[in-house]
Formats: C-alpha cells, sequence, structure tokens
C-alpha cells in the first residue's frame, strides 16, 4: 500500500475522533448546559456514612448489660471546610486547631467530600453553637452517634471490654477495607471478640449539595444509598446478681473468680481484680486515663481469667490422680505410705503431716504432699504431659475472651531449653507432682478441668455468649462450643470426686466451709510464688449429686487455699444455688487447714 | 541564513506544543491557586517546562544516527529501571511506578514509552537484516520489544499506561506494511468480543456479517477466510460465556469501568463531577478562576487526570474545541513529517508517538466527558506531572527532529 493512502487512512481516523469528541463537547456545553448548569448549582454529591446501632449484650435473665445512648460527634467535611474558622471550631470543642488540621491532612481522595468525625460526644451546647451559625460554619456538622452505657451494679470490665476509636495502625493493618478513620471498634473483651457481629455493617447515603455546600436533597430519589444493618445483639450466660455479689465479695483483693455450668459450659460469672470502670472508655478516652491504667503497678487492664499463668499448687492433686490411675501405676485402692517427709537424692520435701499408707481419694482428702511427690515421679514427664492435656492444660479452652494465654505444660524439651542440654532430670517431677515448679495455670482452665471432673469426662469449651440475635432476620443463632469427652473409666471419676467432696465433708483441707444445705465438693491450694504470700486457690462444684455450678477462685498473694479461697468460692456456689438469695461469707476464715 | 533555518526548524510543532503547555500551566493555577498544600505544583510544573522545553530543542537536534544507535542501549536501559522501580520504588497508591529522588518522584514507565517506540522502530527498519512485519518471526520479535515493558509495568500495577504502549502496536505495523489481511484478522475478533458483551446478540450476529463480507472481498484462500470467520465467532461466544461465569459483584466490576455512573462512589463519582464540571461551562465558560465545580474541589487532584474538566468549566466550549483541535493539528503534524520523511527509523517513530497521544487524548478526554472508561492516564502535555510532561517533550522534540532532517535518508 502507497505510504500517501496509508496517511489519509490515518488523517481520517484522527478527523472521526476529533468529530466524535467535539459532537460530545457540543452535546454536553451547549445542548445540555442548561440541565448542568442546574445540576452545577445543585447536584454535586456527598457522601454520608450511615452508622449502624452497635449490637447489645443481654445478660442470661434477658436484662440489658450493655446499652447504647445517643451522643453527638463533631465532623469537618474537608472540601467545604474554611479555614478561617479553623481556630474558632477549636476553642468550641476545646481542642487545638493543630490537632483538627492534623486529622484534616490525613483524608485522602473523595472522602474531602464526606465529613470526617474530629471528636465524639461533643456537648449540646456546641450542637446548639453550630446550629446557629450554620451559614458561616460551612463544612462543619454535626452527627448523632451512639455511645456505650453500662446499666449495671456492677463492673465486669475484663468480660464486656471497652470500644475505642480505631488507631492508624490498626487502619492500616485492617484486612479489607471497611473501617475508616473515626470509627469505633471492639478493643477488648467481648467487644473485641465479637466485634464482626456486634459492628453492624455501615450504610451510606448520598446527598445533593449546592455550590455553598447546603444540603438540597437526596441524591437519584435514594437509589443509591445502602441502608445499615444493625449489629448482632449477644445473649450471655452471665448471671447479673451472681457477678455483682462475686465483684463485691472479691472487694479490692488482687485476684480472679469465674463459675461456670459444668452442665453446658455457659459462664455464670467471671471477674478479674482490680479492674476499671468501662465507662472511662464510652466517650473521647483520654490519653492520661488510659497510660494511668495501662502503667499501674496491678494492671487492672490485665484479664487474670484468661492471661494470669500461676501454679495451681494442691488443686493439681486430681489432674495427678488421675494420671496415675490412668498409666496404671495406681489402682483406686492401692495405697502410698506418707511419712511427714519425702527424700529424693538429697533433699528433704516437707509435708504437712504424716497419715500413713492411704489411697488416692484420702491422698486428695488431706492434701498428702509425700503421696503426690512419690506419684509424680512412677507416673513420669510423658504421662504428666499425656493427662495434663487430656483435662485441657497447656492449651488454651478457646474461651470467647480475647488475649487468651495456653498456660505451660513443661516438656523434656522445655527443660533443656531453660536449664541447657540435659538440663531434664527426674527431681523435677516432685514438685510438679504437687502442682508447683515450672507448671503455669490460668484460672478458666482450672474451671474448666473442675467441671469436667464435675460432670464424670465431659469437657465443654467454656464460653459466655449463649445465643446471638441476628438482626436482619430477628432469628436467633446458637453458636456451637466443642465438647469432648475425656475417656477414662468412670470409676476414676467417682474415686477422684470422692476426694473432694469430703475435703469438704470429711476431714479435709476445706472443711470450714461444709454446708448444712448443699452438698458442696472440690480442692483447696496455696500456690508458692517467687513475690509475696503465697496464692490462695480454690476449685469446686456443687451440688455434689448433680453439679450445677463449678467455680474457681485464685487469690493473689492471699495465704493459703483454706483461708481466703475457700470460703470465697463456697459463698459463690451458696449464693448461684439459693437463687442469689444467702450470703454466707465472712472474709477471713478463722479456720486455717494447711494443704 | 534566516530562511535556511526555517527550512529546517520545525517552528510550526513548537508552537502548537508550546501553546498546550502552557493551556495546562494556566489550568493547573487554576486548579490550585486556592490551596496552600497545592499551590506550589503550579511552580513545579512552571520551572519543568523550561527544563523540557530546552530538552526538547535539544532533541530536535540529535543527529538521526545518532539516536538510532542508541535505540536499543535506551530500551534496555529503560527496561531494568522498570524492574528496578518493582523493587525499590514508592508505593503510591497501590502501585509501584515511583522512584523518589530527592524530594522528585520520577516515572519510569513515562520515559519507557519513549524507549520502546525508538527500539520497535530500530527493529523494524534495521539496516543490517531485511525485516519484514509479515513474516511470522519478525512480527513475534516486534510484539516482544513492546510487550516486555507492557508486562513490566502490568506489575506495578498500571492498567492504564501499559495499555498505552499497546497502542502504539498496530498503527506502527500499518506504517511498516503490515498487510491489510493480517491488520483486519488482529482487529476483528477484539472488535467483535466488545459487540458480543456490550451490545447483545443482534449487533453480535451483525458485526459477524460484516466481517463475513469484508473478508469475502479480501479474496484470499477460502481455508484462511474461514479460520478467521471461526476466529471472529469463537471469540465473541466464549467472551460471553466467560463473562456469564463470572460472579455478579465482578461482572459489575467490568460493567463500571465501561458504564462509571453504576458506582456513583466510586470511579463513577469523578466521572459525574467532571461531567457536570464541564457540561455548566456552556460555550464560553464561567472565566478563568471562576468555575464553581472545579474551584470547590469536588473533584480530587484535578490537575492531574481531571484536568480537563477544569478547562472545559472556566473556558467552555471554546476552549475545549480549541484545545482538542491543537492535539489533533500536532498529531497530523506529526503524520505529515513521518510521510515526508526520508528515514524511515524517523517516520516510524513519529508515528508511535503519534498514536500515543492519540490515544492519551481518546482515553483522558473521552473519560472526563464520560464516553470512556475511566483509566488513569495524563493529558499530554497538560496534565500536572514532571516525568509526564518531560516525556511528552522529548517525544516533540524527536517530531520536530524528524522534520528537520526529512531530506536524509539514513
Amino acid at each position: 500500500m502507497d505510504l500517501a493512502i496509508k496517511k489519509y487512512i490515518i488523517f481520517s481516523i484522527c478527523f472521526a475522533i476529533l468529530a466524535i469528541l467535539i459532537g460530545r463537547l457540543i452535546q454536553l456545553q451547549l445542548l445540555n448546559v442548561e440541565e448542568f448548569g442546574k445540576k452545577s448549582q445543585k447536584n454535586s454529591v456527598k457522601i454520608i456514612t450511615d452508622i449502624p446501632a452497635r449490637g447489645l449484650m443481654y445478660d442470661r435473665n434477658g436484662k440489658v448489660v450493655v446499652d447504647n445512648k445517643p451522643a453527638y460527634s463533631l465532623m469537618i467535611t474537608h472540601s467545604q471546610f474554611n479555614f478561617d474558622n479553623l481556630n474558632e471550631v477549636a476553642n468550641l470543642i476545646e481542642v487545638t486547631p493543630e490537632y483538627i488540621n492534623e486529622i484534616l491532612s490525613k483524608v485522602k481522595g473523595t472522602n474531602r467530600f464526606s465529613p470526617v468525625k474530629i471528636k465524639r460526644d461533643v456537648e449540646f451546647r456546641v450542637i446548639s453553637y453550630i446550629e446557629e451559625n450554620k451559614e458561616r460554619l460551612r463544612g462543619v456538622d454535626y452527627q448523632v452517634e451512639a455511645l456505650r452505657f453500662y446499666p449495671n451494679t456492677f463492673k465486669a470490665s475484663h468480660t464486656f471490654g471497652y470500644t475505642k476509636e480505631i488507631s492508624e495502625k490498626q487502619l492500616d493493618k485492617q484486612v479489607g477495607n471497611y473501617y475508616t478513620q473515626g470509627d469505633v471498634m471492639g478493643s477488648s473483651g467481648l467487644e473485641r471478640f465479637y466485634e464482626n457481629y456486634l459492628r453492624g455493617e455501615k450504610g451510606r447515603k448520598l446527598v445533593s449539595v449546592d455550590v455553598k455546600g447546603k444540603e438540597v436533597g437526596s441524591y437519584n430519589d435514594g437509589k443509591d444509598d445502602i441502608k445499615p444493618v444493625n449489629g448482632f445483639d449477644l445473649l450471655l450466660s452471665l448471671d447479673s446478681e451472681l457477678q455483682e455479689y462475686a465483684e463485691n465479695r472479691l472487694g479490692s483483693r488482687r485476684g480472679a473468680i469465674i463459675a461456670l455450668d459444668p452442665r453446658t459450659g455457659e459462664i455464670l460469672c467471671m471477674v478479674s481484680k482490680p479492674d476499671f470502670d468501662l465507662s472511662l472508655f464510652s466517650g473521647p478516652t483520654d490519653s492520661k486515663v488510659f497510660a494511668d491504667l495501662l502503667l499501674h503497678k496491678d494492671k487492672p487492664l490485665f484479664n487474670r481469667v484468661v492471661q494470669s499463668r500461676q501454679p495451681p499448687g494442691s488443686t493439681w492433686k486430681m489432674l495427678m490422680g488421675f494420671a496415675g490411675l490412668g498409666s496404671g501405676v495406681i489402682t483406686t485402692t492401692s495405697t502410698i505410705s506418707c511419712g511427714g517427709s519425702f527424700r529424693y537424692g538429697n533433699r528433704t520435701f516437707e509435708d504437712h503431716g504424716a497419715y500413713g499408707s492411704i489411697n488416692v481419694t484420702r491422698a486428695i482428702e488431706v492434701s498428702a504432699n509425700v503421696f503426690f511427690y512419690k506419684l509424680g515421679l512412677k507416673v513420669g514427664l510423658d504421662n504428666y504431659n499425656k493427662y495434663g492435656k487430656m483435662f485441657g492444660f497447656g492449651l488454651k479452652t478457646g474461651v470467647d475472651i480475647p488475649g487468651e494465654i495456653s498456660g505451660l505444660l513443661p516438656s523434656e524439651e522445655y527443660f533443656n531449653k531453660v536449664y541447657g542440654p540435659k538440663g531434664w532430670t527426674q527431681g523435677f517431677l516432685v514438685s510438679l507432682g504437687i502442682g508447683q515448679g515450672e507448671l503455669g495455670v490460668t484460672p478458666v482452665q482450672m474451671v474448666a478441668y473442675t467441671a469436667a471432673i464435675s460432670m464424670e469426662g465431659l469437657y465443654i469449651q467454656p464460653h459466655i455468649v449463649r445465643r446471638i440475635v441476628n438482626p436482619i432476620t430477628g432469628q436467633e443463632e446458637i453458636l456451637e462450643f466443642e465438647q469432648r469427652r475425656i475417656e477414662l473409666p468412670n470409676e476414676y471419676f467417682k474415686a477422684i470426686k470422692k476426694g473432694m467432696y469430703l475435703v469438704v465433708n470429711g476431714n479435709g483441707t476445706a472443711k470450714n466451709i461444709r454446708s448444712s444445705e448443699f452438698v458442696l465438693a472440690g480442692k483447696t491450694g496455696t500456690a508458692q510464688v517467687t513475690k509475696g504470700n503465697n496464692h490462695s486457690w480454690f476449685v469446686g462444684f456443687a451440688p455434689y449429686d448433680n453439679p450445677q455450678i463449678a467455680v474457681c477462685v485464685l487469690g493473689e498473694n492471699a495465704g493459703w487455699g483454706s483461708q481466703f479461697a475457700a470460703p470465697l468460692a463456697a459463698a459463690i456456689m451458696i449464693r448461684y444455688l439459693s437463687g442469689n438469695t444467702e450470703d454466707v461469707y465472712e472474709e477471713g476464715s478463722t479456720v486455717i487447714v494447711r494443704d | 541564513m534566516a530562511n535556511k533555518f526555517l527550512e529546517k526548524f520545525d517552528t510550526f510543532t513548537l508552537v502548537v506544543a508550546v501553546l498546550i503547555v502552557s493551556v495546562g500551566l494556566v489550568a493547573i493555577y487554576s486548579a490550585t491557586f486556592s490551596s496552600e498544600i497545592d499551590s506550589d505544583l503550579f511552580y513545579k510544573q512552571l520551572y519543568f517546562s523550561f527544563v523540557g522545553l530546552a530538552i526538547m530543542i535539544g532533541v530536535s537536534y540529535l543527529p538521526p544516527r545518532y539516536l538510532s544507535n542508541i535505540s536499543y542501549m535506551i530500551y534496555i536501559f529503560s527496561l531494568i529501571l522498570l524492574v528496578l522501580v518493582l523493587v525499590f520504588g514508592k508505593s503510591i497508591s497501590g502501585s509501584k511506578s515511583w522512584f523518589s529522588i530527592g524530594g522528585f518522584g520520577l516515572q519510569p514507565s513515562e520515559f519507557a514509552k519513549i524507549a520502546t517506540v525508538l527500539a520497535l522502530s530500530k527493529f523494524l527498519t534495521s539496516e543490517e537484516k531485511e525485516r519484514n512485519i509479515n513474516k511470522p518471526l519478525d512480527f513475534l520479535k516486534a510484539c516482544a520489544i513492546v510487550l516486555i515493558p507492557v508486562a513490566l509495568i502490568m506489575k506495578q500495577p498500571d492498567l492504564g499506561t501499559s495499555i498505552v504502549f499497546l497502542s502504539m502496536l498496530l498503527p506502527v505495523f500499518f506504517w511498516a506494511g503490515l498487510s491489510p489481511f493480517v491488520l483486519f484478522t488482529i482487529i476483528s475478533p477484539i472488535v467483535i468480543s466488545l459487540i458480543a458483551l456490550f451490545l447483545g446478540d443482534y449487533y453480535f450476529y451483525a458485526a459477524l456479517l460484516l466481517v463475513l463480507i469484508v473478508l469475502i472481498l479480501f479474496k484470499r484462500k477460502v481455508y484462511l477466510l474461514i479460520i478467521v470467520f471461526l476466529i471472529n465467532v469463537a471469540a465473541g461466544i466464549s467472551v460471553e460465556k466467560l463473562f456469564s461465569t463470572l460472579q455478579p459483584y465482578q461482572q459489575k466490576r467490568i460493567m463500571t469501568v465501561f458504564d462509571p455512573t453504576s458506582d456513583p462512589l466510586g470511579s463513577g463519582y469523578n466521572v459525574i463531577q467532571s461531567k457536570v464540571a464541564i457540561g455548566s461551562g456552556g460555550l464560553f465558560g464561567k472565566g478563568y478562576l471562576q468555575g464553581t465545580q472545579t474551584q470547590l474541589k469536588f473533584i480530587p487532584e484535578q490537575w492531574t487526570d481531571f484536568i480537563f474538566c477544569m478547562i472545559g468549566e472556566e473556558f467552555g466550549f471554546i476552549g475545549a474545541a480549541l484545545l482538542v483541535m491543537l492535539y489533533i493539528i500536532l498529531i497530523i503534524q506529526f503524520i505529515n513529517n513521518a510521510y515526508i520523511s526520508k528515514n524511515r527509523f524517523l517516520g516510524l517513530s513519529c508515528i508511535g508517538i503519534a498514536s500515543i497521544m492519540m490515544f492519551h487524548l481518546v482515553i483522558n478526554v473521552g473519560m472526563t466527558v464520560g464516553i470512556m472508561p475511566v483509566i488513569g492516564i495524563p493529558l499530554p502535555l497538560v496534565s500536572y506531572g514532571v516525568s509526564s510532561l518531560l516525556s511528552f517533550m522529548i517525544m516533540i522534540g524527536i517530531g520536530m527532529n524528524t522534520y528537520r532532517n526529512r531530506k536524509i535518508f539514513t
């Protein structure tokens, strides 16, 4: 083909394109100019996010325990804001102009046409001021938003958890792009664990605005709007009255209480002390308040129920019983002789009494240390770990509270790592046998283990949410939690449970808590710790024949198990079983039995 | 003396280019002057316009042989830069296409456009070997020259810029002598699939009939005609089938590219606003610095890809149409230069550059007036952006060089 022809072919394509572009410009600018002229006066679009109501939480009796209340947030639309008004607005809401500038400078792209949140929970006078000066304060606006509200006489701070405005870091790291600056998200407790249910789905509204930024109606008759979907409500197994009782009884001590229904794994109350006031977090959180809580020496933000790793002391002895029985080194009737002390190598391990030749049931009743020193050595570390895992130790229970740790069930490798190659020796088994040494457990593991014993082998993942309510269908959805059977002969459970019965109702270490009304069973523990007084433990369940509650109490540096934890645990069990009416608690039992 | 200078110097191209750059500066000033943060962009662009002008004139004086000799070297160098930017580049809005050097962003893909045009032209006009674009091997090699940078830029990922590279392929091949039949074989399935996807079955059948008629007119061997026809049928059907297997949200995403109004919050937002801005300009516009839409900044970063709506609003139909005409004049001048040049290498380069400019123009202006998908590529010489500005000015320089050396064969 001749170049000249090619040239003219290309020329004609160029002219065709020219014609199309000019034609389109004529269409837009000359033929439709009226329409667009009006549009440019009226029809610019502003995007407003419609925030859904966060799901509520109800206790087991259907009472609202985490509620929402309306509050106003001050918003600024970057593209319309007149920076001459910056100081005025900053004064109004008592922040520095730099603070507002910094927030606005992060707004990019089309977000410049949407309002961004500057401050949450502003006072009503701010709103009326904005309304009065609306013409002048272009781009300044407010939004009604829900804040958390707790209509309770108890705190349950660690359980409910708090919500916080999303941080820049979280924004960068988020999967997907649901959250934007100024959004509130669950930061701890149930608020965090069930964030995806509680938050709902944001909606959006398109609003036509005129050149002055004034809203003149909905865009496209609202056809492009998306309605927000409210969050799921959580129906908790929490017993508010029991929770309040437990919080009050633990008082200002450091420690943890958790009680659950062993038949279902539903948590009835959960206390970690010291705690904090959740309402501090419901509005704009003062960074100083937060820093104070974070740096406090007693760590109030720390949820001891799921995050505290402690040696269990004598409350571990049931586990040793199962390990001995299961691995065949003892039977339910075989005996071990218990003098007042036990010599291993060149060390002497003391006991608080001499009991002669006793079986495992009796050994639990009197908490005979020598029995379990010897048993520990016989069982060996492999079985120790095997049975520990069987009852959920060294593993997370999967409780629906974030931040749970798995504790420590030490293996041979662990010892070799910590104490150097060949660091492991049989000698460690002696103290591991009585729940001391490297062993670390959490209160939630202890209560799950106690519940499994009371139910003769039914181990249920502890949980506090029973059902969630779908906001669209209004239907309740049941959450599935793991249940498994611990495969050990029933007679083992009978023998161990009998021991726990005798601890309270025989001549045991917690006979001081015997109740004439309810048959309690349990086990005391006194764990030696590196710093300060011993930790006081009690795990128990009741009624003995038909368990309805299992409980674990940990009092940090509170002394003997029988002295602090046992009376408290007994009081909680009796309170619950009596329909939250009886109060048998007397602080500081006068009867102290050493375990 | 003066006459001789004028005879050699492409004053026409220079004047048109300078006019376009000036329009850009005026528009960037209007788009940014009211903002404290953005107002220094104008001065930056102004400064680099002068730098660019110097480079442009410099390039127009380069000896053609020298330009031809370094073509491959520049090409290899720019490929290396494209690889490096994937490793060391700075990520801006999700794509790694920038080097940050002393406060300035450098976008290697902009310069790779020039390198690729030169390398492709050099390959097709090689003096050592007889190349024939109608030979499959040469054809594939030529395609590879373009596809390598395309692949690298896709990786950034910058879809818009990589499509720009593809736009030079067919015009350059056409100019280099690719047979109309092959050209038709390439273009028709693409057009057919677009028709099948967006216009529906009846248009698809009608288009197939048209293809058949054209094929018969080519008077090639029957089996060839049948094969090409079957390719067209298969393309149309498979694209429909493929589309129907997609999830509804994926389908929506594809349709949004071609009909932005269906997503008024995403890419559609800009298009709605820019149509309003341009449309409200009317015949004479609202006057300089008086555009309500653009001055209120309803369009984000309107000094870059959406700058045309600034011009449309403030200078109206007269301004917008004049600017479009200036571009067409510039492009026609390039084609003319290609036609009159005895140097085939420079001639082909001019065709490549003209197609790149045309593609930018059609996509960019088409997007702001709502007849093209939203693909983020700049308006040549007008949109703010140092890399793009310099790269286009170098291209203009090559065009002027072609005119200057039009009577020299090699």
